[in-house]
């Protein structure tokens, strides 16, 4: 079954993780962007984490892609603490050195885009935690959200050391989705590859 | 550990689930806790229900709600708690729910003891209170306490057909104003 499509960007896509990706993928994890996130060890961590990526998504609590472009893995973009009956989910981009602004906001705009056609999810947060690129800024900036809160102390970066967090909201225009008799105009449960009898 | 407190004038006990259902029956049927975007309770059985739920996520060290009992007549004044603890961020979310006969006087006898159990004991660094956006007079009290504002949320939830956003005030240890 399929639940992460694979999504044109400029010079490249976002795609759905696969184990063939591992060794780029710990690449990205070996740099952590987030403060007080320490480098990955073991690689086979990143296995589980594929699985998990699956059923995530098979489950609408998050949705995970990797960023690859001139045929590298440079980044991922991902949703989660995703709550389908809000219509709301937190993104996040993680990215190489080499990621630039315009990759990031690209990668993000397709990702909103499809869960916001797909899946109607209308309100996506973003947290960004002091310390952190004013790159992820610029490309927030640039797909639109703005800054609701400052949550000070927000993130624990040590024993006792902690960083503020800033979180963006963006609130899409669409229409909410019309609830109609269940079963009337059920979606497959997403799965991509199905037919309209459900069938993969 | 005992997770039982006393003030001078009151009693800060962890609910007992089938003795105190009328007691939170009355508390949550009132309309006082229009900060909360949810309906107040209509019959009793919906109390005992929310007793079970929370001596369940109780023990799984979820959340915790103490009812405040006022010493001299037995009445259960407020429900202050915490949930959504986050133990690797050390953070919680304050929810409070109070009577007309609970105001700062009295939330500045009994939130310290609360307070300061989760900041010493717990270990936890801030505490949040998200309070539907035009709740003017919760927003003063947490203000007198000394909490923050530090922003509004927005459409975090649908609620009787309207977008409720939600305003963030936040606590961090040695803040609370007393």
């Amino acid at each position: 079954m399929k639940f992460t499509p694979e999504l044109e960007i400029p010079g490249g896509c976002i795609k759905p993780l696969h184990y063939d990706d591992i060794e780029g993928l710990f690449e990205l994890y070996k740099h952590p962007e987030i403060p007080g996130q320490r480098p990955l060890q073991d690689k086979e961590q990143l296995n589980r984490m594929i699985d998990y990526s699956v059923q995530m998504a098979a489950t609408q609590r998050g949705m995970m892609w990797a960023i690859e472009t001139e045929g590298q893995i440079k980044g991922m973009v991902s949703g989660f603490d995703w709550q389908p009956s809000n219509l709301r989910i937190v993104m996040r981009v993680d990215g190489l050195p080499q990621l630039t602004v315009e990759e990031r906001t690209a990668s993000l705009k397709a990702a909103i885009s499809f869960l916001s056609t797909k899946y109607h999810v209308r309100n996506f947060a973003y947290q960004w935690i002091e310390g952190q690129s004013d790159d992820i800024k610029a490309a927030l900036s640039e797909c639109g959200f703005t800054l609701a809160a400052r949550l000070r102390d927000g993130w624990r970066t040590g024993n006792t050391e902690f960083s503020d967090v800033e979180q963006y909201h963006w609130i899409s225009s669409e229409n909410k989705p019309v609830p109609r008799k269940l079963g009337d105009d059920d979606d497959l449960g997403q799965n991509l590859n199905a037919n309209k009898r459900g069938e993969s | 550990m005992s997770w039982n407190f006393e003030t001078e004038q009151f009693l800060i006990r962890l609910p007992v689930s089938d003795q105190d259902g009328a007691a939170l029956f009355h508390l949550l049927s009132q309309s006082s806790a229009a900060h909360i975007p949810r309906l107040p309770m209509t019959v009793e059985a919906q109390a005992l229900d929310e007793l079970r739920r929370i001596a369940m996520r109780f023990e799984t060290r979820e959340a915790a709600f103490w009812l405040i009992e006022r010493k001299s007549d037995g009445e259960v004044v407020a429900r202050i708690g915490v949930q959504y603890i986050n133990w690797m961020m050390l953070n919680a979310q304050l929810q409070w729910e109070l009577s007309a006969e609970c105001g700062l006087e009295e939330l500045q006898e009994v939130l310290p003891v609360i307070v300061n159990y989760l900041s010493d004991d717990l270990h936890l660094h801030r505490l949040e209170m998200r309070l539907r956006t035009g709740s003017d007079d919760q927003s003063k009290l947490l203000t007198a306490l000394g909490f923050s504002h530090e922003g509004t949320l927005p459409s975090q939830m649908e609620f009787e057909g309207e977008d409720i956003d939600l305003d963030v005030y936040s606590l961090l240890k040695g803040e609370l104003n007393i």
